[in-house]
């Protein structure tokens, strides 16, 4: 980005998970600073500013590794422990390193009606990989997600930060196709 | 991506009237369809007078339980001086419910204006949107919207030279369902595990950071701004005395026409499932309906003649929910979907109450198992007791909501269970 | 707690028909315990702060309010009528027991929380005597959560105590609840263990058998126990605990309520301590020196020979221990003035501290010893200057300290050595006299705490061989030095005894009676007298 990040939002910045740096530092760095004040600067607790930092850290590493946690523990007083607690509380924090192209396949029941158990097992197929697995290439990770709130289109899929809408089995390949092509 | 679908009833374009227009998101979009305008208007009003004329109008909360907002922000304390926050509720996760993402994708500024309405209403200085994590492309409109409406005076420091204030943060929930709870939602955003809390404390007395505290789902804050500039009586010429206005009908499911439509509170439902979007597609025939997203009873095709009020679904043995019906045509196996639902519930419990951590696990294995083909007459004994015992004991509510559509089902397609655990078939065509 | 608040104004409410008058910041569950109905509880503690409502087992029903109300959360309120056991709540309650059990693996067998585990409990109370579940249960595994405490979370209900025991108590936000969910269990951050100092009451808080000491695995059953109520002796606040044990092995100690002492809990140290302390020789029988060899003798003949012997000695100096009872320092210090040697001294074992910070009053103390206080009211001084100095050819007296880390020959030249005590160290053997006395855990008596807080102990363990209580072994010799051995002056045969002799005898003790200390120990000088029996709310059934 080449603007500051407003702070009203930069703790919501989900965008930049195809570049996405596993070894980049969390905090130290000017980036890494600037986006810790701005979202301390939201909260009257620095505990309040978990959850972001958490998004922060997966949206950057594509995970969020024990030094993470470790880290963020150590910047909002509070302990890794209760970091872990709350990390692993929700889904979208990733607890291991994901492929290029996270696949996020709905089969909630909106699209369950539609077929999106053969969307998921195409998807599956095509990829050569079991849900929640990375594919030996490193490109993809494929798993069952909940309801992602397009149920007038089903089947849903979210890949990165992309959502596809009815995608059909027959989609499948056509999309995962289109991933190499021009990134996501 | 257009807007798939657009209803051309005049009446029933409140909400959705700018939907599909890519403009509509910009804030010099925003402003030529005449946003802000209501905003203008509140500012020059105390904020009392605001609650009051919400109070009149009769709007009632969205996100699905249905309380009327007007009360909800007269609960709030009437002091100044104290922080009191606004929150939001953006963490739309209801299967079946995909209306708030779309007005926050469409016309996020609206959202942000009614935000900053309730806000002025409930004397608060800090509004906070918990939007869904899973909405990626969805924050990204809305994050541009609120940055815009901040470098323009509408959001921060002296709202408009008004000399009144308020910031709003853009917060992101990270996967748990449970989240949408109010109680869940203050848990979460306070940076916690989303564990609801037993009420009271009411969040209007001690909410997130002790202070007080008001949840407000999107569509619910997205009605704001066109009662505030157009007054109660016009908001009331839609829908009836106790559920008035308008609603987003997020219909998904096997239909012809899928999609998200406003309509009057009112409209019998079989009129939106046949005449609005079409019916089930191949000439099929409707076999059931959950009509207000996942955790609410199943209707039989029979039972769709019902005016869809808060009132009129109650009456009808089920519920409006977030007005999000999920319609299953005849070939629809549905203890395959009602076993789909559990599993949902069970992977959302927070896992507090016993009741809620085990037996939606339970109900989804039990429901697996006859879906595998070694059910037991027993089970559905089994099963309906689990609803007693999952009813009501709870912190929250999500407990009865699996409850809601498991009962239904078994009530009305008992026949289903009894064929899968009987002959090991489904009964649907 | 209801019993302490004075200044909360009263409300009238009734419980299963019973009427009661309780401050109205009492919760309807601390209301129901005072007219003796113990509803059931799992994630209520009475020590840990937070009343999350979560486990549901204490659900009741509250006339005009259309839902069952968790009772560990409601606070009462005037004219309130509760119904714990009607149908309904009843019905609530079976069916959170049989929710329970729907993972749980049912492995009581080698559990060690079997016979006093609330989940077998209530499963019983309520019937659960037949299985409706069909289905395969999920296998979660055990963790090793401290060096010395284990948790299989097969077992585990989620109530959270432990969890909520360390962030509210112990301050120490070091253990949580991972995942959610059916899924989710008790778990340090990965690669952690607990290591706070009062981490083994996570153990004691745990309903089931979730969480385990080690050191306790399958080691006994819990209905083999004998449990006695004791104090700690590790340090000077002296916890009150329960002495469990086997066979005459102590094979635990679990703290005893006090809420003017260590609340519900008690630190890691107190509970190690002890069972390490209480190996090692002892002596087993009087020994008397006799041709420059120690013989074994009876206790008639021993005390008739030290008491001549004693006859003869006028100067001299005296080592007590602060480990030993206060009536066993008053019997000492009564011999010491009989003979005619004046002072003594004491050396109490240093340590680092420990604060519960959410109980402050209870800490691991610096004094690693019961009973500082009882010792220096006695008359002895405390000795802070290394090692006691060799007595020379004057004549020694010691009770109870081991005289450990002192030279082999120490106290070989005195002119008479008088040991009575219960350990064999070097030192102590070149004693003239080596009168083996029991260690507290072997007898009842008293100790005198940090703040001057006088508290009994009872008998956990039978005397290793003849040794008898010091109390009882210097209350004879002081009357055979009185009156020539013909019995005309009567020892004591009872603590209670030697304890009523000690306070008509010790002006700062003289408010105290043996019924008044009780279980829960009373403040010297205190006026206000404690109320025996005082009952705790309780944690469990």
């Amino acid at each position: 980005m080449s603007r500051r990040i407003h702070p009203s939002v930069a703790g919501a910045q989900p965008f930049q998970l195809a570049e996405r740096d596993p070894e980049a530092p969390l905090f130290e760095s000017a980036e890494g600073q600037e986006r810790l004040q701005a979202v301390l600067s939201r909260y009257p607790t620095k505990q309040a500013a978990l959850l972001p930092l958490l998004g922060y850290a997966n949206e950057l590493h594509g995970w969020v590794s024990k030094q993470d946690m470790e880290s963020i523990a150590e910047r909002l007083d509070l302990t890794p422990a209760y970091v872990w607690s709350v990390a692993s509380f929700y889904t979208m924090y990733n607890k291991h390193p994901i492929g290029r192209h996270f696949i996020q396949v709905c089969t909630n029941i909106s699209c369950h009606l539609n077929g999106a158990q053969r969307v998921l097992k195409r998807f599956l197929e095509e990829t050569g990989t079991r849900p929640g697995e990375t594919s030996e290439d490193g490109r993809y990770t494929v798993i069952e997600a909940e309801c992602l709130g397009a149920c007038g289109f089903a089947t849903a899929v979210q890949i990165n930060d992309e959502y596809h809408e009815n995608v059909t089995p027959e989609r499948v390949s056509q999309i995962l196709a289109g991933l190499d092509g021009n990134g996501s | 991506m257009a807007y798939p679908y657009r209803d051309d009833r005049e009446t029933t374009t409140v909400l959705s009237r700018h939907m599909g227009e890519p403009e509509a998101r910009t804030l010099s979009g925003w402003l030529e369809r005449g946003g802000y305008e209501a905003l203008g208007t509140a500012l020059e009003m105390e904020p009392d007078e605001i609650t009051e004329i919400v109070k009149e109008s009769g709007l009632r909360g969205r996100g699905g339980a249905g309380f009327p907002t007007g009360m909800k922000w007269g609960f709030m304390p009437k002091e100044n001086g104290r922080a009191h926050y606004l929150c939001c509720n953006a963490d739309e996760s209801e299967p079946g419910a995909f209306k708030d993402r779309e007005i926050m994708r469409w016309t996020p500024h609206l959202m942000i204006e009614g935000c900053l309405i309730a806000a002025r209403a409930i004397r608060a200085g800090h509004v906070y949107i918990y939007v869904r994590g899973e909405f990626f492309p969805v924050v990204r409109v809305l994050n541009q919207a609120v940055v815009e409406a901040y470098e323009a005076g509408y959001i921060g420091r002296s709202v408009l030279g008004s000399g009144w204030s308020c910031d709003i943060t853009v917060h992101l929930g990270a996967g748990a369902y449970i989240a949408g709870e109010e109680t869940g939602l203050m848990s979460s955003l306070m940076g916690g595990r989303a564990e609801p809390w037993m009420k009271p404390p009411f969040p209007a007395a001690r909410g997130i950071f002790g202070a007080p505290t008001t949840v407000n789902n999107v569509e619910t804050l997205a009605s704001v701004p066109g009662i505030v500039a157009n007054g109660s009586a016009w908001y009331r010429q839609w829908g009836s005395d106790e559920s008035p206005g308008t609603k987003l009908w997020c219909c998904s499911g096997h239909l012809v026409k899928p999609g998200n439509y406003e309509l009057e509170l009112g409209v019998p439902l079989s009129e939106i499932i046949y005449d609005v979007c079409g019916g089930a597609p191949d000439g099929k025939r409707v076999r059931a309906v959950i009509p207000g997203g996942s955790s609410t009873p199943f209707l039989t095709a029979d039972e769709l003649d019902c005016e869809t009020t808060y009132e009129g679904m109650q009456a009808a043995g089920s519920s409006l929910g977030t007005a999000s019906p999920i319609v299953m045509d005849e070939s629809t196996c549905l203890l395959s979907a009602m076993r789909r639902i559990a599993q949902f519930y069970a992977h959302e419990s927070c896992g507090q109450c016993v009741q809620c951590r085990e037996g939606t696990e339970w109900i989804a294995k039990i429901l697996r198992r006859i879906e595998d083909g070694d059910g037991e007459m027993k089970d559905i004994d089994t099963l309906y007791d689990l609803c007693e015992q999952l009813t009501g004991r709870t912190i929250c509510v999500l407990a009865d909501s699996v409850v809601f559509p498991l009962r239904s089902s078994l009530d009305k397609f008992r026949d289903e269970y009894e064929s899968h655990i009987q002959q090991d078939a489904c009964t649907a065509t | 707690m209801y019993g302490n608040v004075k200044t909360a104004e009263l409300v009238s409410l009734r419980i299963d028909g019973t009427e009661i008058s309780v401050p109205s910041n009492t919760s309807v569950i601390e209301a129901a315990e005072a007219v003796g109905v113990l509803v059931p509880r799992y994630c209520y503690h009475p020590g840990i702060p937070s009343r999350p409502a979560q486990c549901r087992v204490c659900l009741v029903e509250i006339e005009g309010q259309p839902k069952l109300q968790p009772s560990c959360n409601i606070s009462v309120q005037e004219g309130m009528v509760v119904h714990t056991a009607s149908e309904e709540a009843r019905s609530a309650r079976r069916s959170v027991i049989e929710l329970l059990l729907v993972n749980h693996p049912l492995d009581c067998p080698i559990c060690d929380a079997a016979g006093q585990c609330m989940l077998q409990d209530y499963a019983f109370e309520t019937r659960q005597l037949a299985s409706r579940l069909n289905e395969e249960k999920l296998v979660m595994g055990r963790d090793r959560i401290a060096e010395d405490i284990l948790y299989f979370a097969d077992r585990c209900i989620i109530c959270t105590r432990c969890v909520r025991f360390m962030r509210e108590v112990a301050e120490d936000d070091a253990l949580i609840v991972a995942q959610r969910g059916y899924r989710a269990y008790i778990d340090t951050f990965p690669g952690a263990v607990l290591d706070n100092p009062f981490r083994g009451n996570i153990v004691d808080v745990c309903p089931v058998g979730a969480l385990v000491h080690e050191d306790f695995l399958f080691k006994a059953r819990f209905w083999d126990l004998d449990q006695t109520a004791s104090v700690c002796p590790s340090c000077s606040t002296g916890c009150n605990v329960t002495i469990d044990t086997v066979e005459n092995q102590i094979v635990r100690l679990k703290p005893r309520h006090n809420s003017e002492v260590n609340s519900y809990w008690m630190c890691d140290h107190g509970r190690k301590h002890l069972i390490m302390s209480n190996r090692g020789l002892r002596p087993e029988a009087p020994l008397l020196r006799r041709d420059g060899k120690l013989v074994p003798t009876g206790w008639g003949e021993a005390l008739t020979w030290v008491a001549e012997r004693l006859r003869e000695v006028s100067r001299g100096m005296a080592i007590v221990s602060p480990h030993a009872a206060n009536e066993s320092l008053f019997y000492f210090r009564t011999l010491l003035d009989r003979i005619g040697i004046a002072g003594g001294t004491f050396r109490v074992e240093q340590g680092e501290e420990a604060i519960l910070p959410g109980f402050p009053k209870l800490q691991l103390r610096a004094d690693r010893a019961p009973n500082a206080s009882g010792a220096e009211l006695h008359g002895f001084e405390r000795f802070d200057g290394g090692a006691h100095s060799d007595p020379g050819g004057d004549a020694v007296a010691v009770l109870e300290d081991p005289l450990g880390e002192l030279p082999d020959e120490w106290g070989r030249e005195a002119s008479f050595f008088l040991y009575v005590g219960n350990r064999l160290s070097p030192a102590a053997r070149n004693a003239h006299a080596i009168l083996p006395v029991t260690t507290f855990a072997e007898m009842e008596g008293t100790f005198t705490n940090f703040e001057g807080r006088v508290q009994r102990f009872h008998q956990a363990l039978q005397p290793a061989g003849l040794a008898r209580p010091a109390w009882l072994v210097l209350a004879r010799l002081v009357s055979l030095l009185e009156d020539g051995g013909d019995g005309g002056v009567a020892a004591p045969t009872l603590a209670s005894e030697a304890f009523q002799v000690m306070v008509r005898a010790t002006p700062a003790m003289a408010d105290l009676e043996w019924a008044s200390v009780g279980l829960k120990g009373a403040r010297l000088g205190s006026t206000e007298a404690a109320v025996p029996h005082a009952q705790a709310p309780a944690e469990g059934a």
